[in-house]
């Protein structure tokens, strides 16, 4: 039960640590004299390997135990960081990250297609050549720790008991103590810096409780404990018929306890100490908490640093958030007919409210939008990592460099633009850097240079990926072009680079004459390419031979909001994403001219076939008059006009779903509640063309 | 314990509700709530019984012509009222022409699904409460067969 409660907080934080901890890899891997990093490796392993064992999942606890070993006779300096063990690390880290995996999908961390024990007993192996290193159990270590650091601050506790001894409390004690049982004052120190404290707590007492112990008190509350208000100590009053020695065992034993206080009480006595001087506990309390600092200084210094980087965050369900942008329109909407209905009567004091208000509610809309945003590092935190994998799988020397990770966007994006991104990487390793000598022969640095940047533009987020490789070969391109029918040897050479690079987009297109395990199964470009566009983006290429090649995606800040173009059919109010039009103008009948039963419309010498919204949606329509208005709209490399009545003009839209019952119109990609609270239905232009 | 239920009379509550002189109900654990007909959204080519689209304190709502479901034919400019249901996270209002509150009745009340041929699986059976007849309709139903029905 109490597992079920506490694993989401587990999976989130062990991923959030397995990522820190490739990225200190990659840094130890640069630098493997790095002492700092190799301590927060360690430190962090440490506390995988608490949560893993809290939460019974005793083959991950196992391996993050021997890696942390091997870790820790590095840093005591009775091991060298060889090549080798850092590749172990970046495995077990790897199949730390699989653990995980498994463990939210099936609730297990027990991986049947890979071999965990080769690698736990690789380490073992590794730790067999040091002294220290053997195969003690975890439990068996920490509570080395802890009797080990238990002398340091013993005396300081000795006199006070920080709970209030109430007349109730010593009446339970007394009728215990007649069934044999003795009181116990018990002072729990967690280790700094322990995740998922409320859960390591609960061990405690569940601990005490399996010894038929029974806890009369706690301070803070318990309340308090499960809401994790507290610091590192909990102090307890309990009554057990255990002797002290067995209890401190016991409780000692409990993952991530630090070190545990244990002292037999008379609560009369200390009740009438209380009473005598009541004010020095306070001061007590309140010296405890340096006092508990941890042994190392290394250590310290490294939880210092945590520190700072910790925001205050508040995990949202992303429901909830739409909810909130719901009633925002709501509020908004409101707003406008009070000031529609208040302009009747004009009536001045009013005036300066309702402005601010709408200041307010304008505010508010800001908020709920940027509530949705996250830094793009939540998708280019992985990268760094798999750029080293590939890398050296190809036997290329790469420096990657990341720049703007802060940049926000959409939540929505986070899950869907990596594969793109990464599909972009692959290439660059793959098919842009040369090998080391082809670049010497070059004269080019011999280390090639991989740039993932992100950063915004007006109402865009712009990520750019850039090598100084040996950029896109135009010949091959057209050649292959040829060969694959997609266009006609004179057209090839008439045009400009641009657009012979925008054939690799097309499906099924891929230049790399060997087929390599890392890219070019032809699959790439396509795929990036649908991928953005589903998103409302673009995606551009740019290239120089023997310079590099940098494409760039581009995608609207949110999808949740979009600019779009209102038009009107019949009293019906449509709206067509700005992102997809080229241009709108008005023609008259005699312009359309039919070309193979299709209408079309001769623009700047380009031919552009034309729907009539009515036609296409099959809703009555009357006849058609003189003048008509088109909006061109562009799709990649195609462009169709779409017939309405009027234009009303621009406008930020909420989208909305339409809901399952609409799964089979293809025409409307949702729906948008306007200011006035009627509803615009969203064109959904890619599956409008005839 | 299951078969226990099953036999033993219970009671429920159904609001009731009028389409073309007919008299049927939901089952209140359905309902979300009542509404005057607003203005109506429709939305070209799609499923006939789904007369459009409103807008119900900022959420997107499909209106269904319930007539139109049950295969009779009410006028539309009748409805007056739309029962907004939800079921199987999809929300949706069904068009009445007038609502009649809520009844209690007792699953002893309810005659057997054989009377009514007609409606199918749609309709749970026929409510007796004096001399009314009330077609006590599945929400469930009618709600996975209007969306299932492209598949």
């Amino acid at each position: 039960m109490m597992r079920d409660e506490y694993l989401g907080v587990f999976i989130d934080e062990s991923r959030e640590a397995i990522q820190r901890m490739n990225d200190i890899l990659l840094e130890v891997e640069q630098d493997p004299e790095n002492m700092e990093a190799i301590n927060e490796l360690f430190r962090i392993l440490h506390t995988l390997k608490g949560m893993a064992g809290t939460m019974e999942f005793n083959t991950m606890m196992t391996l993050c135990h021997r890696m942390e070993n091997v870790l820790d006779e590095i840093r005591n300096g009775r091991m060298k960081l060889t090549e080798d063990i850092i590749d172990k690390l970046f495995k077990g880290a790897d199949i730390l990250d699989q653990m995980l995996n498994m463990i939210a999908e099936e609730g297990t961390d027990e991986l049947t297609d890979v071999d965990v024990e080769g690698l736990i007993g690789h380490f073992e192996s590794i730790l067999g050549q040091s002294p220290g290193g053997g195969k003690a159990s975890g439990k068996e270590e920490k509570r080395e720790e802890s009797v080990e650091e238990e002398g340091e601050s013993k005396e300081e506790e000795e006199e006070s008991l920080p709970i209030e001894v109430t007349d109730e409390l010593i009446h339970v004690a007394k009728e215990a103590e007649k069934k044999g049982f003795k009181t116990y004052y018990i002072k729990v120190f967690l280790k700094e810096g322990t995740q998922l404290k409320a859960a390591r707590m609960y061990l405690v007492f569940h601990k005490i409780e399996d010894m038929g112990g029974e806890i009369l008190r706690t301070n803070p509350s318990v309340e308090d404990i499960e809401d994790e208000k507290f610091d590192w100590d909990v102090d307890l009053i309990v009554v057990a018929k255990q002797d002290t020695e067995k209890l401190l065992k016991a409780l000692s034993s409990v993952s991530d306890v630090d070190r545990v206080i244990i002292k037999e009480v008379s609560l009369e006595e200390v009740k009438k100490q209380q009473e005598k001087k009541e004010e020095k506990p306070k001061e007590i309390e309140t010296k405890k908490a340096p006092s508990s600092s941890p042994a190392s200084p290394a250590t310290s210094k490294d939880h210092d640093k945590k520190k700072k980087k910790i925001t205050q965050t508040v995990r949202v369900d992303i429901e909830k958030l739409d909810t909130l942008m719901n009633l925002m329109g709501e509020l908004v909407i409101a707003r406008s007919r009070i000031v529609e209905t208040l302009k009747k009567y004009n009536i001045k004091e009013i005036d300066e409210s309702l402005a601010q208000l709408s200041r307010i509610t304008l505010d508010l809309q800001n908020i709920v939008m940027k509530i949705r945003m996250v830094p793009i590092a939540y998708v280019f935190n992985r990268f760094p990592r798999m750029v080293r994998d590939l890398a050296k799988q190809m036997n290329k020397e790469v420096n990657f460099i990341i720049k703007g990770e802060d940049t926000e966007l959409d939540r929505t994006f986070v899950e869907e633009i990596g594969d793109p991104i990464l599909h972009l990487l692959r290439n660059a390793i793959d098919h842009g850097i040369e090998s080391k000598e082809e670049r010497i022969a070059k004269g080019k640095p011999p280390v090639g240079t991989i740039v993932l940047s992100a950063r915004h533009e007006g109402n865009n987020v712009v990520i750019e990926v850039s090598d100084d490789g040996r950029g896109l070969d135009r010949e091959k391109i057209a050649r292959k072009a040829i060969e694959r029918g997609l266009i006609d040897e004179t057209r090839a050479a008439t045009l400009p680079d641009e657009e012979i690079f925008q054939l690799i987009f097309l499906p099924g297109f891929s230049t790399k004459d060997q087929v390599t395990e890392v890219s070019g199964r032809g699959v790439g470009m396509d795929v990036v390419k649908n991928v953005v566009e589903s998103l409302k983006g673009s995606v551009s290429i740019e290239s120089q031979k023997d310079k590099g090649t940098r494409v760039t995606i581009r995608l609207p800040l949110t999808l949740a909001i979009i600019q779009a173009l209102l038009v009107k059919v019949n009293d019906l109010v449509y709206a067509i994403p700005i992102a997809s039009i080229d241009s709108t103008l008005k023609i008259t009948k005699d312009d359309i001219q039919v070309v193979q039963d299709q209408e079309v419309v001769v623009i700047r010498q380009e031919v552009i076939p034309i729907i009539k919204l009515w036609e296409t949606l099959q809703i009555p329509h009357d006849e058609e008059s003189e003048s008509m208005n088109v909006v061109i709209i562009r799709i990649g490399n195609k462009k169709y006009g779409v017939v309405v009545d009027t234009l009303i003009g621009q406008d930020d839209i909420v989208i909305k779903s339409l809901g399952k019952l609409f799964r089979d119109v293809k025409e409307f990609s949702g729906g948008a509640v306007l200011g006035d609270g009627s509803i615009a239905l969203i064109l959904d232009v890619t599956n409008l063309a005839v | 314990m299951e078969v226990n239920e099953k036999e033993a009379v219970k009671e429920f509550e159904a609001l009731s509700f009028s389409i073309g002189d007919q008299e049927m109900a939901f089952d209140v654990d359905y309902v979300e709530q009542v509404i005057d007909k607003p203005e109506i959204t429709p939305v070209p080519k799609s499923k006939p019984m789904i007369k459009g689209i409103i807008n119900l304190r900022g959420r997107i709502v499909p209106i269904i012509d319930l007539a139109d479901v049950l295969g009779s034919y009410v006028d539309e400019s009748k409805y007056e009222s739309i029962v907004v249901v939800k079921y199987n996270d999809i929300e949706a209002g069904f068009l009445v022409e007038s609502v009649n509150g809520v009844l209690r009745a007792s699953t002893s009340e309810v005659e057997g699904i054989g009377s009514l041929e007609k409606y199918g699986e749609k309709s749970k059976g026929l409510i007796k409460k004096g001399n009314r007849l009330v077609v006590y309709l599945e929400v469930s139903r009618i709600i996975d067969e209007i969306a299932g029905e492209e598949l």
